[in-house]
């Protein structure tokens, strides 16, 4: 019976001491899970995607009746706009029609000339459309999870676009669902280019909503409004693509904003420019 | 005996509703929906459930309802893992002594609280990625995610208070 009772204190004593030390323990467990995810990225891509795939079905579920509910709100918000959008899209359509009517003529004239310089044209783009069913763009992060993964023959760095232009690059890919990091969180960094004056740098995000633009050579000539598109070096996204306008320009500080609403993203298209050699998956 | 074994999972489900509720929340957070306010700024529902249930009923969130909410958070979200764990932690550490004096005060008084407190755990995520990222993040928008969780804590604290008051047990 004293054995007993001494044994019962015993265990007693133990589980205070491991209720006392489990907040240590898991603290450090916290540390040690952002070292790995420092040194080893590919164990922790892996983990990631997996786990991924697991909760994303659960967010999925409540895609529909969130924005059911967020859809009254916008009903009456957007029904102010209308009137005023409507406007403005017969005039951009009038506008767009004029460019049309160039940019065939042009393409002709392009196809003329590449034939007479036994021009090799780029591999052709292969297209997913993809839905959003999560979103971040706090200090932190900025993200997205789309429903599209492995099953749909997406890899890893490749461009996903808007309707607008280049909104990020494949993260992270699961089975059925990717992660992908948008053009302004702060591991993003993008070679582009001014369209205007071919002047290159690169494009990082700093988890603001205007990325900036770095290591642009001293006697760049920019100015504010000028448009920003990728350059294609280092070969993973092609040049040409493009991503926003210059909106500020300050001492050693230039901001551009999206061509893309970053907030407001349903659907993406996830495009394969056959860069196998460049994409890691 | 069936009865015994059917009171018993209504129980044990409802000792777990807390963290239930509070990953239905944070998931739904993260759903793509167009009324946030500035540049997709989402509020921070892993504190808000954190410091609600530990002032509410810390008998049925513990430590490792704290861990597990974190590690969901860094799952779903695009943080280093271990970020928003970290930060849930010192927002655990800094409640556990304070649980007495928060309970029963009026309302304003615990969102005053959870002002003060949440403030430390966004500038303890803000310090830490700021050195795993070896650049200071924007403090501007780390305040910005901060006043909009303040702002709709009293929304998110009334589903929290409608489960507890409707859907769990009075505490024995």
């Amino acid at each position: 019976m004293k054995r007993r009772k001494s044994l019962f204190i015993h265990f007693s004593n133990i589980r205070k001491l491991a209720k006392k030390f489990a907040l240590v323990l898991l603290f450090l467990s916290a540390f040690i899970l952002m070292l790995i995810n420092k040194t080893d990225t590919i164990l922790i891509e892996k983990t990631s995607s997996v786990v991924t795939d697991v909760l994303s079905p659960v967010i999925d579920v409540f895609v529909v009746p969130a924005k059911a509910v967020a859809g009254v709100y916008d009903y009456f918000k957007e029904l102010k706009q209308i009137r005023t959008d409507n406007k403005k899209l017969r005039d951009e359509n009038r506008y767009l029609m004029g460019i049309l009517d160039r940019a065939k003529a042009l393409e002709i004239e392009n196809n003329l000339l590449a034939n007479m310089l036994n021009y090799t044209p780029p591999p052709e783009a292969k297209y997913v459309t993809a839905r959003v069913i999560a979103e971040e763009g706090d200090a932190f992060s900025h993200s997205l999870i789309a429903y599209t993964g492995h099953i749909n023959k997406v890899k890893k760095g490749q461009v996903a676009l808007s309707d607008k232009g280049v909104v990020g690059r494949i993260d992270k890919v699961g089975e059925m669902y990717s992660k992908i990091i948008l053009i302004t969180d702060i591991n993003s960094k993008i070679p582009v280019m001014v369209e205007r004056t071919r002047v290159r740098g690169i494009l990082s995000g700093d988890n603001t909503p205007y990325p900036k633009m770095i290591f642009i050579p001293l006697e760049a000539e920019l100015s504010v409004g000028d448009r920003i598109v990728t350059s294609g070096v280092a070969g993973v996204f092609p040049a040409g693509l493009p991503i926003g306008r210059i909106s500020s320009i300050e001492k050693n500080n230039v901001k551009v904003t999206t061509f893309s609403n970053l907030d407001r993203l349903e659907y993406i298209k996830l495009v394969d420019y056959n860069l196998d050699d460049v994409l890691i998956d | 005996m069936l009865d015994d074994w059917n009171e018993n999972l209504m129980s044990y489900l409802q000792r777990l509703l807390p963290l239930i509720s509070s990953l239905l929340l944070l998931f739904i957070s993260y759903t793509p929906l167009d009324f946030f306010p500035v540049h997709n700024i989402r509020p921070a529902v892993g504190f808000v459930c954190v410091y609600y249930w530990l002032i509410h009923r810390p008998d049925l969130f513990n430590l490792l309802s704290v861990y597990f909410l974190g590690l969901v958070d860094d799952i779903i979200s695009n943080v280093p893992f271990g970020a928003n764990i970290f930060s849930m932690l010192v927002l655990y550490v800094l409640l556990n002594s304070l649980v007495r004096f928060f309970n029963g005060k009026p309302f304003v008084i615990t969102w005053y609280g959870f002002m003060i407190m949440s403030f430390a755990a966004f500038f303890t995520k803000w310090l830490i990625l700021s050195i795993y990222y070896a650049q200071f993040l924007p403090f501007s928008m780390v305040f910005f995610s901060f006043m909009f969780t303040v702002a709709v804590y009293p929304f998110l604290s009334l589903v929290l208070a409608f489960v507890q008051n409707n859907m769990i047990a009075d505490e024995e």
